[in-house]
C-alpha cells in the first residue's frame, strides 16, 4: 500500500533520517518505535506531506503520496485548534478542505462527533475542551474523510490515565477498519496495538519486527547460584533450553518453546547446578527496543 | 481557489471573533483624527497643558490645507505606531498554526504552500486595510470638516497606494514566520525592516525607485497633486512582495 524507499531529510547541515525504507501493507497496524529525537515525528511529517524531504520517494499504490492526501488521516503529536472555532466548526473547516461536500459534513460530522465520544459538545469551543476531548477531536477530524491510512503521532503521551485509556479503546475500534501508522515511545501502548514494529534510533531505522518474530517470543528464565558453586559455563542444557552466564553467579536460560519448570530443574540438576533463586521473563518489545537503541 | 476561499473565510471570521475588526478600527480612527485635532487646536492644547511661556507659536504661520494634514496623518501617525501595532496583530498568523499543530492539519489536506501562504496574505492584508480605511475615511471627513475641501477621489487614489506599502508589509512577516518560530521576533524583524525601508525611501525619489517603500514616495505625489507622479515607483513593491511570497513557499515545508 505504502512503500517508502530511501528516503533522506537534512536541516541545517544534520541528517535527520537517513535512507528509510519500509513498506506499510493494508490493514496492518505499525509502531513508529524510537527515543525522543529520533526522527519519528520527521518521518511523519515527510509521509504526511507537511515537510520535505530531500532524496528517495514515498509512494501510495506505485504513486506519489502527496496526490492521495484525502486518503490520508493524520493526528499530531501536540494536537490544537482554533481556540475559538467550535467543534463542530473545526471539523467543518477541515472537512471542506479534504473536499467534502456541505451534505456530506452535514450528515457525518454528527456520526464521527458520536465515534469519538464528543457528540455532546459539538458546540463547545475549543479552549472549554481538556486534553483528552482535545485528542478524541483530533481523531475525529482524521477519520472525518474514511482515510485508508491514519498516521498518529504521539496519540497519547501528553494525556493523564483516563484520556490514555479512552484513546486506546478508540485506537483498537479503527484499527478494524483501517491501516494505522502509530508513532509512539510508549511501549506497552505499541504492543497493544501494533502488529510490526519499526524501530528508529538517530534518523536511522534498526529494527523491523512483528509479533510473529522468533526473537519477540523468546521466553528466559534467570536464575542464580550461590557464590561458592562451582562454575558453570555456558552450555546447551538440551535441544530447547539454552543456558547463558549474565554475570558472575547470574545465568539465564532461553528458549523459544514455552519453558516447563519441572523439565527446566531436571535439566539443571544433570548438571549438577543448585539453584538460589529464579525469575522468569518473556521477551517483550521493550525489551528488543531497549536492545536496539541502547548506546552500548 | 476554492481552498484560498475558506482559508480566507476562517481569517476573516477569525478577526470578527476576536473583536480585532472592532479594536483596530477603533485604533486607527483615534490616530486619524489626533492629527488634524493636534493641527487645529495646538494652541489651545499647549495652554491647557500650562500655557505657551518659552514655546513660540508663529502667528503669521499659515493654516495647513487639508491634504497636507492627511500627510501628516499618514506619515506621522499611520506608518509609525500605527504600523507597530498593526504588525504587532497579525505577527502570529503562520507561528501561531504552525506551534498548535493547526498547519499540520491543513497541509495534510490537498492544500499547497501557495494557497496557504495566499490566505494568510490576503486575509491579513483585507483586515488591515478594512480597519485602516475606516480610520482614514473618518480621519478624512473629519479634516475636510476642519481644513476645508479636498476631492474624496484623490484620498481614495492616495489610499489604494497605501495599501501596496501594507501589502508588503504583510508579506514580510509571511515571510519571517516561515524562518523564525517565536511571534514576537518575527515582529520585531518585520517592524525594524519597514522602519528600515521608510527610512531609506527619505534619502532621495532615484533610491525609492527600487524600494518597496517608494509607493509612498507616489502616494504623497496624489495626496499632494504634485505633477512628477511616477506610476514606476509601483514596480519595486510588488517585485519585492513576490520575492517575499516565493520566499515563504520555499522556506515553509523545510521543517
Amino acid at each position: 500500500m505504502i512503500a517508502i524507499h530511501k528516503v533522506n531529510k537534512s536541516f541545517r547541515g544534520r541528517q535527520i533520517l537517513k535512507d528509510i525504507t519500509f513498506d506499510i501493507s493494508e490493514g496492518e497496524c505499525i509502531g513508529l518505535l524510537g527515543p525522543n529525537g529520533a526522527g519519528k515525528t520527521t518521518l511523519i511529517k515527510c509521509i504526511t506531506g507537511i515537510i520535505h524531504y530531500e532524496d528517495g520517494e514515498i509512494t501510495f499504490h506505485g504513486k506519489d503520496i502527496l496526490n492521495f492526501k484525502n486518503d490520508i488521516g493524520y493526528l499530531s503529536q501536540n494536537t490544537d485548534f482554533k481556540q475559538w472555532m467550535t467543534c463542530e466548526e473545526s471539523l467543518r473547516f477541515f472537512g471542506s478542505l479534504s473536499g467534502l461536500s456541505k451534505a456530506y459534513l452535514d450528515e457525518h460530522i454528527t456520526d464521527v462527533l458520536t465515534d469519538v465520544g464528543l457528540k455532546d459538545k459539538n458546540k463547545y469551543k475549543v479552549e472549554e475542551l481538556s486534553g483528552g476531548m482535545k485528542q478524541r477531536l483530533g481523531i475525529a477530524q482524521a477519520i472525518l474523510h474514511r482515510p485508508k491510512l491514519l498516521i498518529l503521532d504521539e496519540p497519547v503521551s501528553a494525556l493523564d490515565p483516563i484520556g490514555r485509556s479512552e484513546i486506546k479503546n478508540l485506537i483498537q475500534k479503527l484499527k478494524t477498519y483501517t491501516t494505522i501508522l502509530i508513532s509512539t515511545h510508549i511501549l506497552d501502548d505499541a504492543s497493544e496495538f501494533c502488529d510490526r514494529y519499526i524501530i528508529i534510533k538517530n534518523g536511522e531505522i534498526v529494527g523491523n519486527i512483528t509479533n510473529q518474530d522468533e526473537t519477540i517470543n523468546k521466553k528466559q528464565v534467570y536464575f542464580q547460584v550461590n557464590a561458592e558453586e562451582t562454575a558453570v559455563s555456558p552450555v546447551k542444557l538440551n535441544e530447547s533450553y539454552v543456558l547463558q552466564e549474565i554475570k558472575p553467579g547470574q545465568f539465564s536460560v532461553t528458549s523459544k518453546e514455552p519453558i516447563v519448570f519441572a523439565n527446566l530443574m531436571k535439566e539443571l540438576d544433570k548438571h549438577h547446578i543448585q539453584i538460589h533463586s529464579l525469575a522468569y521473563e518473556k521477551k517483550d518489545v521493550e525489551k528488543i527496543f531497549l536492545e536496539l537503541v541502547s548506546e552500548v | 481557489m476554492r481552498n484560498i476561499s475558506i482559508l480566507l473565510k476562517v481569517e476573516l471570521l477569525e478577526a470578527v471573533r476576536n473583536i480585532k475588526f472592532i479594536w483596530l478600527t477603533l485604533f486607527f480612527t483615534l490616530l486619524g483624527v489626533t492629527q488634524p485635532l493636534i493641527d487645529k487646536y495646538m494652541e489651545v492644547i499647549i495652554k491647557s497643558f500650562g500655557g505657551v511661556e518659552g514655546i513660540m507659536i508663529d502667528p503669521n504661520a499659515p493654516e495647513p490645507q487639508a491634504n497636507e494634514v492627511l500627510l501628516a496623518t499618514f506619515s506621522g501617525q499611520f506608518n509609525q505606531i500605527g504600523l507597530i501595532v498593526l504588525i504587532i496583530s497579525f505577527m502570529g498568523m503562520i507561528a501561531n498554526e504552525k506551534n498548535s499543530g493547526v498547519q499540520g492539519f491543513i497541509f495534510t489536506r490537498p492544500v499547497s504552500s501557495l494557497e496557504y501562504i495566499s490566505s494568510k496574505l490576503f486575509g491579513n492584508w483585507l483586515i488591515s486595510m478594512v480597519c485602516i480605511a475606516i480610520g482614514s475615511f473618518i480621519s478624512y471627513f473629519y479634516t475636510v470638516y476642519l481644513f476645508g475641501y479636498y476631492p474624496i477621489v484623490d484620498f481614495f487614489l492616495f489610499l489604494v497606494c497605501y495599501s501596496v506599502w501594507i501589502l508588503f508589509v504583510v508579506s514580510t512577516a509571511v515571510l519571517f514566520s516561515t524562518l523564525i518560530k517565536s511571534s514576537m521576533f518575527i515582529g520585531v524583524a518585520t517592524i525594524l525592516l519597514s522602519i528600515i525601508f521608510l527610512l531609506a525611501g527619505n534619502i532621495n525619489s532615484t533610491l525609492s525607485l527600487f524600494l518597496p517603500s517608494g509607493v509612498l514616495t507616489l502616494a504623497e505625489s496624489l495626496l499632494l497633486q504634485t505633477h512628477d507622479i511616477n506610476f514606476l515607483f509601483m514596480i519595486a513593491p510588488i517585485v519585492y512582495i513576490l520575492i517575499n511570497v516565493y520566499g515563504a513557499k520555499a522556506f515553509i515545508n523545510q521543517v
